[in-house]
């Protein structure tokens, strides 16, 4: 029978030949599609000490898949591919091949720690979704991200100095993701810099340290974010 | 009346019958049908117990020794009771070694057998060397060196497949043998501390580590021991090329088939009713419940009571049991048994 379900299988095991005869039947192009098995042949045991190495990754041992975090994750209730359950089973087993299928979600964790609030093994699985994320950029799996870069030239700084010049962030920040270093902003920015004199602008900040300032044009922006969060909840609870 | 009281069965829970009856003033009778007192934990060389970690034969061997050491206590080993006459009060029992024992109460400390896994052939035990039961497992860890049987290589890979003759209705073992789950992760533990470059699996279908064996055991071997925990039902073990085994299932949490190589496979075997309960029914005339252990009378007024009057019974005649319970059964049984005396001294007047 023809298999009419292909977009369920992924197409690396997708099996059809142009020209195949068999026993001298002509089987070729649609009638010999057949699908290679997907037997997990084996473990890799190094994998999961691997990701314990990354900052968030130190509990993954503990797991013992009863899905908690699956289950109050804010992702998965809108991608049900979005599973930190089966990662961190796929982690413990080291069944790296089957992780990189899901490199292009497994960063979208949004941080909530819903997760790590109601595991019931201390797993703290939002750590293990930024460890995984850190290993497939170490590896070249997926792309480092700006704010990985971001990072690393911040730590970088502070590692090198002991503190941080904001121009060299900047510099090589835009460096780093491509950007080009003559911004409009950042032009801009440096012309009103000059306007005033630098004790003025030191008393600003200071005022600032002191008085922190709100965001302008706030306005109802507050009872809207309430209001969608309302909404949201509404739709996945009832 | 008889100030008498017949213990069957010389393991665990037989060994604190026959002390409490001695400490309560009544003589002890212990028929053994082995050559040895002490019982599976002994026959079978266990290694440390769950969930003291002593080693089974300085704690066993405890037992043993306050018994033998008790003017009270009378034993007859490589014995079985063939014969039973008379009422509780007044029962005899002829023995096969031609001896009779007159006693006023009976308690059956009888036992189990442990599951034979030649039994589920498709799991490999009795067809690879390198196929062992927990019991085998337990005795390797006794002689405190992790090798492969087939030849003495270091494994680099364990597989504990659970419930080895246990919730399994195609072999008729509808019952959960209770300390397996436990006793496995305490193996694990032993295996690791003994070999520390051995990976070891533990297949299962559920972990019922129960009470206090859930983090003393279950959570310690997973989180200090590195034990991975696979949900999986094992299909079949067969050999690979290279003289490794191949483990075949499906890996119920990715829905995907497994063929996974190890070096060593371990069973952990379920708690059958003792074999011969079939001729301890017949002979004593105690009914089986429907999975063939000893039945059970009502519990709450009458505990460790059997469908006969005047016979008792504690441990794992009734069923899987740990142990300790075992041995805090028999202690009632033998109790009972001393306390149904009295009555029936006062009730004599």
């Amino acid at each position: 029978m023809a298999i009419h379900e292909k977009s369920l299988i992924e197409p690396e095991r997708l099996l059809q030949y142009d020209d195949l005869v068999v026993d001298g039947v002509d089987v070729s192009g649609h009638w010999n599609t057949m699908i290679t098995p997907r037997t997990l042949r084996d473990y890799d045991e190094d994998f999961e000490k691997t990701i314990q190495s990354y900052g968030g990754g130190e509990y993954v041992h503990r797991c013992w898949q009863c899905g908690s975090c699956t289950n109050s994750c804010t992702m998965y209730a809108q991608n049900t591919q979005f599973n930190p359950r089966y990662w961190i089973y796929l982690t413990r087993l080291g069944l790296k091949e089957e992780l990189i299928k899901d490199k292009d979600i497994i960063w979208q964790c949004v941080s909530c720690n819903k997760c790590t609030n109601i595991c019931p093994k201390d797993v703290r699985p939002e750590g293990v979704m930024k460890a995984l994320a850190h290993w497939m950029e170490d590896e070249g799996i997926t792309e480092k991200s700006p704010s990985t870069h971001f990072d690393e030239e911040f730590a970088d700084q502070i590692f090198k100095t002991g503190r941080i010049e904001d121009s060299h962030v900047l510099m090589h920040f835009f460096k780093k993701t491509g950007q080009p270093l003559m911004q409009g902003w950042l032009v801009e920015f440096g012309k009103r810099m000059t306007k005033g004199l630098p004790i003025a602008q030191m008393l600003r900040m200071g005022l600032n340290m002191l008085f922190p300032p709100k965001t302008k044009s706030w306005g109802r922006t507050g009872e809207v974010l309430q209001q969608y969060v309302r909404e949201q909840k509404e739709a996945a609870h009832g | 009346m008889q100030n008498t009281v017949l213990v069957v069965g010389g393991g665990p829970a037989g060994l604190s019958a026959a002390a409490t009856v001695s400490a309560s003033g009544f003589d002890a009778v212990v028929v053994e049908k082995e050559e040895v007192l002490g019982g599976a934990p002994i026959l079978s060389g266990y290694a440390k117990l769950v969930p003291s970690g002593e080693w089974a034969k300085d704690a066993i061997g405890r037992m043993v020794t306050r018994v033998v050491d008790d003017a009270n206590v009378t034993i007859h080993t490589a014995a079985k009771v063939t014969r039973l006459e008379g009422e509780p009060g007044n029962f005899t029992a002829t023995l096969s070694n031609g001896e009779t024992v007159s006693a006023g109460a009976i308690v059956l400390g009888t036992g189990f057998t442990h599951f034979d896994p030649i039994n589920k052939p498709e799991w490999g035990f009795g067809t690879f060397e390198d196929v062992l039961t927990t019991t085998q497992m337990e005795q390797m860890v006794g002689a405190g060196e992790i090798r492969c049987p087939s030849d003495g290589r270091v494994p680099q890979r364990v597989a504990i497949l659970l419930c080895v003759g246990s919730r399994d209705r195609q072999i008729g073992r509808e019952w959960c043998s209770k300390i397996c789950c436990t006793v496995s992760s305490n193996l694990a533990m032993e295996i690791k501390e003994l070999s520390p470059e051995t990976d070891v699996f533990i297949y299962y279908m559920d972990i019922r580590t129960f009470g206090l064996y859930e983090d003393k055991f279950y959570w310690k071997s997973q989180e200090e021991f590195k034990t991975k925990y696979v949900k999986a039902r094992i299909a079949e073990v067969t050999a690979s090329g290279d003289g490794r085994l191949l483990v075949k299932g499906e890996d119920t949490l990715v829905k995907r088939p497994i063929v996974i190589p190890f070096d060593l496979v371990v069973h952990a075997i379920g708690m059958d009713p003792n074999e011969d309960n079939p001729d301890i029914s017949r002979v004593f005339g105690v009914g089986l419940e429907r999975h063939g252990f000893i039945a059970r009378a009502e519990h709450y007024t009458n505990s460790c009571g059997t469908t006969r009057q005047g016979i008792y019974s504690a441990g794992a005649a009734y069923g899987p049991e740990t142990i300790d319970d075992s041995i805090s059964q028999g202690h009632t049984a033998g109790a009972r048994a001393v306390a149904d005396l009295y009555a029936l001294v006062r009730k004599a007047g």
